[in-house]
């Protein structure tokens, strides 16, 4: 479970002092499907960042499964990202030097598993999102639909508590977001991944099964469907 | 994450602009081939100046009267010179030697006069010890049947307009200091390739000189070859070593060695290790500009891509390891290229040589003859090779660093 207990992001610009998260409280259930939505600049990124531990908070905390995440140390929080949370970004990011099936052993090699169940895991999880067929290609071979697919491999392939999307189908005409919102609702309802969205987009917003609406760094709405 | 992976990373990462890292490593092969072209240049230079001296007139070691390094009068002979000929004729590290009568005196003809120092020599077993018989541009070697002959340098016979037959006079002091004179008539015009040497020394026959100074017995300097062409490392172990025997034989003549009596020579032998190393430092040091140049263009280019990496937990000493390997790469690759281009160049040159004739008087003046032959011993191209893979592991911390300031939630815009 993940809780946020008083989370405030506060940040200073010259003599203005900007508060990008303003005392959310929230908790979010294993496997819920959960969008974060809002106008630009109403704190969604930041609350996103703060729970996957890229940015620190400036009051209040993180809490998953127990565990203060906001006093980790820098060492601590990335090893825990890499062990405990998955990570969607809008423009994929992967890597365009290696395969869209190295690109998904990339997190386990970091993790440390042995390349043959790199190997297995890797296909394995392609295969989950349609796209063993093109385990070799590299990026620049593939549509950005597919690209993004094999980002949400990636971020299933170590094994996450959570993920989180940062609009995921931003970059993607209509048939790739609801194949990629197939593919990941069905990973939420088949293998009980917990999927946290930022999302401007009413199609992720349908698909939610609970969403959270910010303004001005304060939740206005929480609304479970 | 194995230190493999963060190779087969780093390998494909170079390939990603190819034409930016075809440029770096052109830049590197360049750096490297011009840089040790130089080297052999310099080196080569060093050495054919050194053989000039070494095996032109000095030789490896040379034995005079004490006395006679303070005034070069004719009484002042080696002493016991039958137990020097007893010892060097015996021993194996010893290639040739030679006896000289050294006399200071003048050479004049009609033209003009010129202060020089007489050599008188054995022919045949100075031809053993210098190579001042292969340096003749004019007439022949002591071939005449006549004692009175006598081999100039080209400086001198320019000054004095001397041709081959010209008469000329030396006039030196006897052991009685009056005044000699001998005529002599021009053998061989010579051109050492230093010339100062040639402009102040001539050769004639010892017995030149014995037929006229009937009451004169001994020599001046004796000359010695070990069995080295120049001076390597080993062979100046070989001349201390020989030095410190022949100082055992009589403690009233003293024992130089070529480093002794060239002291300018020695001092630049010395030298040009330390400044060859330094030039290469600084070419490499330019080099290393376009290196890091080059890899923090390739990092704030993947500012989202490295971000994303320490977004999913890529630790920073993996990330500062990759760009180094990525760095390091480009050296590598361009290494061997540069390092081979450059030892077929100085390779060929060593035997072929370049012509310099057109600035001959110049390397003349600096004791160097018109065909310079490049050299670069083998330990050079390792010890640069070296100095390379260093400096570029160097430079990469530059990039690494500003790989690692980067911010993750920055770079991946947004997680």
């Amino acid at each position: 479970m993940i809780v946020t207990e008083k989370l405030s992001r506060i940040y200073k610009q010259g003599d203005f002092i900007i508060k990008a998260v303003d005392n959310i409280s929230l908790k979010i259930q294993k496997a819920e499907f959960t969008a974060v939505v809002g106008p630009s600049g109403s704190g969604k990124t930041t609350l996103l960042n703060c729970i996957g531990g890229l940015d620190t908070p400036s009051l209040g905390k993180v809490i998953i499964d127990d565990e203060n995440i906001s006093n980790f140390k820098r060492d601590q929080i990335i090893k825990y990202r890499l062990n405990n949370i998955g990570f969607v970004f809008q423009s994929y990011n992967l890597i365009p030097v290696l395969s869209a099936k190295e690109n998904v052993e990339m997190i386990m090699l970091l993790q440390g598993y042995n390349k043959k169940f790199r190997s297995e895991r890797s296909e394995d999880l392609l295969n989950q999102v349609g796209l063993y067929e093109m385990k070799n290609r590299r990026p620049s071979q593939l549509s950005g639909g597919q690209q993004q697919r094999v980002a949400v491999a990636r971020a299933l392939a170590s094994k996450p508590k959570f993920i989180l999307a940062d609009e995921p189908t931003a970059n993607l005409d209509s048939i790739s977001t609801n194949k990629l919102l197939d593919i990941m609702y069905k990973l939420n309802q088949d293998e009980k991944i917990t999927f946290i969205f930022s999302t401007h987009d009413q199609r992720v917003i349908d698909r939610a099964k609970r969403v959270i609406s910010l303004e001005d760094g304060k939740i206005f709405n929480d609304q479970k469907i | 994450m194995n230190f493999l992976t963060l190779l087969k990373l780093g390998w494909r990462n170079i390939w990603r602009s190819k034409l930016r890292s075809l440029v770096v490593i052109f830049s590197i092969i360049i750096g490297v081939w011009g840089g040790l072209l130089i080297l052999g240049i310099m080196y080569g230079l060093n050495n054919q100046r050194m053989d000039i001296a070494i095996n032109g007139y000095i030789g490896n070691v040379q034995i005079h009267n004490e006395n006679f390094l303070d005034d070069y009068a004719i009484k002042h002979v080696i002493n016991n010179i039958d137990k020097y000929e007893n010892f060097l004729s015996k021993d194996s590290r010893v290639k040739a030697y030679s006896k000289r009568i050294v006399l200071s005196g003048m050479l004049s003809n009609s033209n003009g006069s010129s202060g020089i120092q007489v050599l008188g020599v054995n022919p045949s077993s100075e031809k053993n010890v210098t190579k001042i018989y292969s340096k003749l541009i004019e007439g022949e070697y002591f071939k005449s049947k006549k004692n009175n002959t006598i081999l100039v340098g080209k400086k001198i016979a320019d000054k004095l307009n001397l041709k081959l037959k010209s008469k000329v006079v030396i006039t030196f002091q006897d052991e009685k200091n009056n005044l000699v004179s001998l005529l002599f008539r021009v053998e061989g015009i010579f051109r050492s390739g230093n010339s100062m040497f040639d402009e102040s020394n001539v050769y004639v026959k010892n017995q030149s000189i014995r037929d006229n100074l009937v009451n004169f017995i001994g020599f001046h300097e004796m000359p010695i070859v070990i069995y080295e062409n120049i001076e390597t490392d080993s062979s100046l172990d070989l001349t201390d070593a020989l030095k410190k025997d022949l100082k055992k034989i009589d403690n009233t003549n003293i024992i130089q060695s070529w480093d002794d009596i060239a002291v300018e020579l020695a001092y630049a032998n010395k030298m040009i290790s330390a400044f060859l190393y330094f030039f290469m430092l600084i070419v490499i040091s330019g080099l290393s500009f376009g290196i890091i140049n080059t890899m923090l263009m390739a990092v704030l280019e993947r500012k989202r891509e490295l971000g994303m990496l320490m977004c999913i937990g890529m630790t920073r000493l993996k990330i500062f390891l990759m760009i180094s390997i990525e760095t390091l790469f480009l050296a590598l690759i361009a290494l061997p290229f540069g390092l081979i281009f450059s030892y077929f160049m100085i390779n060929y040159f060593s035997v072929n040589g370049i012509d310099l004739s057109i600035v001959a008087a110049g390397l003349e003046n600096f004791g160097i003859g018109t065909m310079l032959y490049l050299k670069l011993p083998l330990n050079y191209y390792y010890e640069i090779g070296l100095m390379i893979i260093v400096i570029t592991i160097i430079s990469s911390v530059f990039p690494s660093i500003r790989a690692l300031k980067i911010n993750p939630i920055e770079a991946s815009k947004n997680i």
